[in-house]
């Protein structure tokens, strides 16, 4: 049933700047007044989306790469496992996980940690194997076990790959993290996804998202090569 | 309860994508013949651009910075940022997304043009050079064939990453299976589904499609070689 | 000295992530389920505009009145928010009369507006859940042509296109397949010989601007058609298009547990939304770019719903 009543009030909710009904190509205006409601917590999603991915990731690849830097025979099956992994379309695995648990951070979260875990564990593992068998032999002279070795000297020097790993792995995850906003209200993706979706696609959502996607990744890259220095300095 | 990830009632949406492709072969293999017709159109606009740029770049030893930069700056900017930019462009269609999809795919094959012929070993064009052949002469008859496996490794890789990345385009009018998988309000999650089974068989049948191609190319000779780096 | 700190540091940073990855995992897994008497509402809402008003429109009016709520946002499609709803993922949230009559539960749309909301509120009520009170606004599909169109051939209804003889009609893909849509228009109208072209991503109202097409069917609710419009909209008397008013849809036991108010504040604000309120709302966001909370904050303000 309806309720009878006064019609309502329809308040002037403000027009929009010449600026953004013209859609000229950036209008400084409208960043400002959206950047708490849409910009800034769409960028704060993305962050957490991508770190929660390669933290996952990593620490998944680390696992597998230490198993396999032990049991070489392992390291084929992974390898061909994460390329198999790689194949899929990440709009295809958004899908399809929806299927299996629904619209959730999970089914955003899962395809996103296989991608970094693709990258990083390839990564990790060349990075272990790239220590100079002289220098294992002088360890394992100077009376030191596997795994001291492991700790104390192949891990230091693998250092480098993993870092550089690491540095494709996060700018790889925000750039596909993108496509995570067709699964969701999540990511920067989203506002360019909406501004795409109008009948005049709204130029000024788009670059501004657009940059920061690419301004998060630059971020996050500068951070890694400011780790590396700090923990390899000697070896750049 | 949320222990449980996963909703086993729905593990059966995932079986009823099979029989949606089932049901409707004709609808999807139009849709995937658009889809095929768009990548087609992108990738000749990239292999126009990124093979001579790269073979020549690779000939003359130099631009490294330029031809490995085009496959991280390919990796780093979002397909759905440069449909959107594109759409902005050049309004909503089949040429936004052809253009869009073309950046896309110049990475890869620019990068594996570059490294193809850059790393031809030196003795090898030394010898050729010493047997008084020409630059361009080397470059055909010496460098080019050796280069080939590497070069179409990266127009495989460029192709697959346009096809796969078509359905995206979909938002921006590109057509193709992308259609079925951003309009799931229309087609429901098992049609999407299915959808995303025919990309993902698009996918591997380019993949193996220019596969069988690249053997056929290839020089019998090299057939037999000691893969290069950077070769899969 | 060098290689103690770089062990350290990656033992710190594998421990980090291990611990990061176990705490993420916690959070995503757990639902925390509430314990004390008055229950969160947690609403979602599918993925357009006007759905997101709507959420927006009802989560701050309850949240005034000292309700807790969460506002999940847009989750998809029907599809997907009634699985949401059905898995107690959300328990609210705003369907569409007929969407739930005809999509949901898929029988036939009622005579009127009364009937097909009654219709939808004891299916609804079978499976657990309330449907509080429809708003005024309807938001159909609606046959539009351009005002330069009507007065050039005098159309008024759905049932004059016949005059025009042959043209071209654009829609949403699904509309050539659907009996609320143009199947319907041809089969209880009779609309003249009609080409169709599907409108994916491109905007009806553009096609017809362009003159790519004469006719094209949209929604009620849209911009372009706020007034004074640039569109005629064309009457559809036998109603083929059937009725899809907004009513909420709650979880019958949070309604319960929620008290009177709660029903009360939800049907105060469904009162207010008339068409020219949504259009008005609506041109808001998609037009004017503004953000649907603080639509939703103006106008509640300004009917004294907050």
């Amino acid at each position: 049933m309806t309720a009878a009543g006064p019609g309502p009030v329809i308040p002037n909710f403000g027009q929009a700047s010449a600026c953004v009904t013209g859609n000229n190509l950036f209008c400084w205006g409208w960043v400002r007044d959206h950047w708490g409601d849409t910009l800034e917590p769409h960028l704060v999603q993305h962050a957490e989306l991508t770190v929660v991915a390669v933290a996952i990731g990593f620490a998944i690849a680390f696992l597998l790469a230490l198993v396999s830097h032990r049991l070489r025979a392992l390291d084929q099956p992974i390898a061909i496992t994460a390329g198999l992994i790689y194949t899929i379309p990440s709009l295809v695995a958004f899908q399809i996980l929806i299927a299996f648990s629904g619209l959730s951070n999970t089914t955003v979260e899962i395809p996103l940690i296989g991608y970094s875990l693709v990258i990083l564990y390839p990564n990790i593992a060349a990075g272990l194997r790239s220590a100079p068998p002289d220098v294992l032999e002088a360890a394992r002279g100077m009376g030191l076990r596997p795994r001291q070795v492991l700790w104390r000297v192949e891990l230091p020097l693998a250092l480098p790959a993993i870092i550089a790993g690491l540095r494709v792995a996060v700018v790889s995850t925000v750039a596909v993290a993108t496509v995570a906003s067709l699964v969701g209200d999540r990511g920067l993706g989203y506002p360019i996804f909406q501004a795409m979706r109008l009948p005049t696609p709204f130029k000024t959502e788009i670059y501004s998202a657009g940059a920061l996607v690419v301004g998060l990744a630059l971020g996050f890259d500068l951070v890694l090569v400011a780790a590396r220095r700090v923990l390899v300095g000697w070896a750049q | 309860m949320g222990a449980v990830i996963f909703d086993v009632a729905n593990g059966h949406t995932f079986l009823q994508g099979f029989s949606f492709v089932g049901d409707h072969p004709g609808f999807l293999a139009h849709k995937a013949l658009e889809q095929l017709e768009l990548s087609v159109a992108a990738l000749a606009i990239a292999a126009a651009v990124a093979l001579p740029v790269g073979i020549i770049l690779g000939h003359l030893h130099r631009g490294s910075t330029v031809a490995i930069g085009a496959s991280i700056l390919g990796r780093a900017l979002p397909s759905i940022l440069l449909i959107a930019i594109f759409l902005t462009i050049l309004g909503i269609g089949f040429v936004n997304n052809m253009f869009a999809l073309a950046v896309l795919g110049t990475g890869p094959m620019l990068t594996n043009a570059y490294a193809s012929v850059d790393g031809v070993e030196r003795d090898v064009t030394d010898a050729a050079r010493g047997m008084g052949m020409s630059g361009l002469q080397i470059l055909r008859r010496v460098e080019l064939p050796l280069a080939l496996p590497l070069l179409f490794t990266g127009i495989r890789i460029a192709a697959v990453t346009v096809v796969a990345t078509a359905p995206i385009a979909a938002i921006a009018g590109g057509g193709g299976l992308g259609d079925i998988i951003v309009n799931q309000a229309s087609y429901r999650l098992q049609g999407v589904l299915g959808a995303c089974y025919c990309v993902m068989a698009l996918s591997a049948g380019v993949w193996l499609g220019l596969l069988a191609l690249q053997r056929i190319v290839t020089p019998r000779a090299l057939l037999t070689r000691v893969p290069m780096t950077g070769d899969n | 000295m060098i290689r103690k700190h770089t062990r350290r540091a990656a033992k710190a940073a594998f421990a980090i992530s291990l611990g990061v990855a176990i705490v993420i995992g916690l959070f995503a897994g757990a639902a925390r389920p509430a314990t004390n008497t008055s229950p969160t509402i947690v609403i979602g809402t599918k993925n357009f505009p006007e759905e997101y008003i709507l959420g927006a429109l009802y989560q701050q009016a309850l949240q005034a009145k000292g309700f807790k709520v969460t506002n999940k946002g847009s989750l998809g499609s029907t599809e997907l928010i009634q699985t949401a709803l059905t898995s107690g993922k959300i328990n609210f949230y705003p369907e569409y009369t007929g969407v739930i009559v005809q999509d949901v539960f898929n029988k036939a749309s009622g005579k009127t507006a009364q009937a097909t909301y009654n219709e939808a509120k004891q299916l609804e009520a079978a499976k657990g859940f309330t449907l509080l009170d429809m708003t005024p606004f309807s938001d159909i599909d609606v046959v539009a042509v351009t005002n330069a169109t009507a007065k050039k051939y005098g159309l008024k209804s759905i049932g004059d296109l016949k005059k025009v003889g042959s043209y071209k009609f654009a829609g949403f893909p699904e509309c050539q397949t659907r009996i609320t849509c143009l199947v319907g228009y041809k089969k209880d109208y009779g609309i003249g010989k009609v080409t169709f072209v599907p409108a994916a991503s491109i905007s009806a109202y553009t096609l017809l601007d362009q003159g790519k097409a004469l006719a094209a069917d949209v929604f009620s609710t849209d911009p372009p058609l706020s007034k004074p419009s640039k569109y005629t909209v064309l009457a559809d008397p036998k109603h083929i298009t059937g009725f899809q008013n907004v009513a909420p849809i709650v979880k019958t036991s949070v309604v319960q547990q929620a008290g009177s108010t709660f029903a009360s504040t939800v049907n105060a604000v469904s009162a207010k939304l008339t068409l020219a309120a949504m259009i008005a709302m609506n041109k808001a966001v998609e037009v004017d770019k503004q953000d649907p909370n603080s639509v939703a904050k103006a106008f509640l303000k300004a009917n004294g719903l907050t």
